[in-house]
């Protein structure tokens, strides 16, 4: 695969709700994004941003329009196959971190690779490699009670990337984080970015942030302008 | 370890107070269905070694069109040497007319051999006046049922008149009294079996042989074997039906009673498991997000279920059995005069392999009612489920 050939591809994408009235929250949507990108989605609440990430990020199916990705078209594959790709290919980071409260840090990051089948040995170094990345080796045996909102955001960051995914999708990752938290965060998965060549895409409000990204997505009731 | 067994026992480990809560139910539950299943075990057990003691465990009749056993001597041999056969014991029986002064009565008057009879259905325990065996010592003697006598109006010395259409009229003179407490005690009469040929004029021949068994549960493949030597012969299962019906409603009444506790029981783990489902919304959003399946996610929550049912069964039964054992020990103060007089210990039967199926089968059990939460977590939307928080 060339570097010119798209991991994610959007044709017409088109999302509807049907709530009495049409209510189009993703209105024919064309964009590419090639490997290694860093790409910032900034828009007002409401305008489509989170229905973007869960049409990309596979949790979410499209009224019409084509979805590729890694020259794919996953519009139209089973619960068993969308889940093996996010399982593969995606790691996702919330607004909320939703860790599993009754699991360690390192446990939390290892959840990704047994859910893929791997061991648990094989698991813990690549968890125990990723909390050292996002400086967290003395809380690995932390449950997220005893951690604070941006540790668990970071853990959360390394659970994304412990299935080596192409892709990194990032929901308001820093939404609830004070800005200075926030600014670190931001920080730390633009070194991830750079470090790995993995595909980020990452919603913000913070223009500042995301004057810094490689393209700039701004979306206003639900159409897409590419900066 | 898979993730969603990994998961099942932690959840279930965090919420270690509706844990302990829903294994203590289930196993409270299960517990009494032990004991009670125990119990009924024994007490059945007493009536089959009460009622089925003293019945034929096998009865022989003659072959299809005939009146009567020749040469029964050597069926009598052959049947003897069949592995687990205890006793056999031909008999000459009809129907007779008894008349006393001027009462009169019919009933069935038994030819048999006293000895051989008495292995059969121990008569001889049950005689209030007389002797058993005095039928074969003097010619033309009975034995009746303390019932016939109290309607004959007849004592021990009396003689009655014996006859029937085709028979040959007799006179009898009454040498005991039995009573079993049946209502064998109206209908029945014993006399030795040269007496009954004369009567019946049979020579040398019976009508039906008994069978004593040392396991009365070999009944029907006792009675198959005999078939084979060319005579009608059936198991007690066959003849006394009633009695396996009595235990048969009782069984399954208790069953029904105690099984329901359990589901009972069981369904408090539903309602947990729910709410369970409902405060993990966004961590199964987000086990949605790392790619676990739906059936992963059911997977999950049918373990719990399944989990808490195993411990609440091991642990119900292991208490069952111990109770049930301690019951077993009490001592029942005698009472001769009561029919039950010869137990003295509460009857407690407790089997191996019906304890593996309790606890497999609400094992199972648990395994399905978990079914209907981990319906409710797959069926979360899990764009939904992630956005709450
Ligand atoms: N399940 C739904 N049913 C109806 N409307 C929805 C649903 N989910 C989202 N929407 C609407 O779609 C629009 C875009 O939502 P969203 O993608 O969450 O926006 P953003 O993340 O940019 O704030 C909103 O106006 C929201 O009300
Ligand atoms: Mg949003």
């Amino acid at each position: 695969m060339t570097d010119e050939s798209p991991v994610i591809e959007l044709k017409n994408l088109t999302k509807v709700y049907q709530n009495g009235v049409e209510f189009r929250t993703l209105d024919n949507a064309n964009l590419r994004i090639k490997k290694g990108e860093f790409v910032a989605i900034v828009g007002p609440s409401g305008s489509g941003k989170s229905t973007l990430m869960h049409l990309i990020g596979l949790l979410d199916t499209p009224s019409s329009g084509t979805l590729l990705i890694d020259g794919k078209d996953v519009t139209k594959m089973s619960d068993k196959e969308r889940s093996g790709m996010r399982n593969r290919i995606l790691g996702f980071v919330f607004q909320y971190h939703h860790l599993l409260p009754d699991f360690t840090a390192l446990e939390n990051v290892m959840m990704p690779l047994l859910i893929a089948g791997k061991s648990r040995e094989k698991a813990k170094d690549v968890a125990e490699k990723l909390l050292k990345e996002v400086g967290l080796e003395g809380r690995m045996e932390h449950r997220p009670g005893e951690l604070s909102g941006g540790q668990n955001q970071r853990v959360a960051i390394a659970r994304a990337l412990s299935c080596s995914p192409a892709i990194v999708l990032g929901d308001e990752p820093t939404g609830n984080l004070d800005t200075k938290t926030g600014d670190m965060i931001y920080e730390l998965l633009r070194r991830l970015n750079k470090e790995y060549n993995q595909t980020f895409i990452v919603v913000t409000h913070n223009e500042d942030l995301a004057s810094k990204a490689d393209i700039i997505i701004r979306l206003v009731d639900g159409k897409i302008t590419v900066q | 370890m898979r993730y969603e067994l990994l998961i099942a026992l932690r959840q279930l480990r965090a919420r270690k107070f509706q844990t302990l809560l829903s294994v203590g139910a289930i196993a409270l539950a299960v517990m009494i269905l032990t004991v009670s299943h125990s119990l009924l075990l024994g007490v059945t057990g007493e009536i089959y070694n009460i009622t089925v003691d003293k019945l034929p465990h096998v009865s022989v009749s003659p072959e299809e069109g005939e009146d009567y056993i020749y040469l029964y001597g050597t069926l009598v041999g052959r049947i003897g040497s069949i592995e687990g056969v205890t006793a056999v014991s031909p008999f000459l029986t009809g129907q007779a007319s008894f008349r006393f002064k001027d009462n009169s009565l019919n009933c069935e008057l038994r030819g048999v051999v006293p000895s051989q009879e008495n292995e059969i259905s121990s008569i001889e325990e049950d005689m209030v006046e007389g002797s058993f065996q005095e039928i074969e010592f003097s010619r033309n003697t009975v034995v009746i049922g303390s019932k016939l006598a109290e309607k004959l109006e007849v004592n021990p010395g009396d003689s009655v008149d014996v006859s029937f259409p085709n028979a040959n009229l007799l006179s009898l003179r009454v040498v005991g009294i039995f009573h079993t407490g049946s209502p064998l005690d109206e209908v029945l009469a014993y006399t030795s079996l040269g007496t009954a040929r004369e009567f019946y004029d049979a020579s040398n021949a019976v009508n039906g042989v008994s069978v004593r068994l040392r396991d009365f549960n070999r009944d029907t493949e006792v009675a198959n074997e005999i078939k084979k030597l060319g005579y009608n012969a059936k198991g007690w299962t066959e003849t006394d039906p009633a009695i396996l019906r009595f235990i048969a409603i009782e069984s399954t009444s208790n069953a029904v009673i105690y099984g329901l506790i359990v589901v009972i029981a069981s369904f408090g783990v539903v309602s947990t498991l729910n709410l369970s489902v409902i405060s993990a919304k966004g961590q199964i959003g987000m086990l949605r997000a790392m790619g676990a399946q739906v059936s992963g996610i059911q997977r999950i929550f049918i373990l719990q279920s399944g989990i808490l049912g195993l411990l609440g069964a091991l642990f119900g039964t292991f208490a069952g059995v111990l109770i049930a054992l301690a019951i077993g020990q009490y001592e029942i103060p005698a009472d001769p005069s009561d029919v039950y007089g010869s137990i003295s210990f509460i009857p407690i039967v407790v089997r191996f392999q019906d304890i593996v199926f309790i606890i497999f089968a609400v094992f199972l059990l648990n395994l399905i009612t978990g079914v209907y939460p981990a319906r409710q977590a797959a069926k979360l939307d899990p764009v939904k489920a992630i956005s709450s928080k």
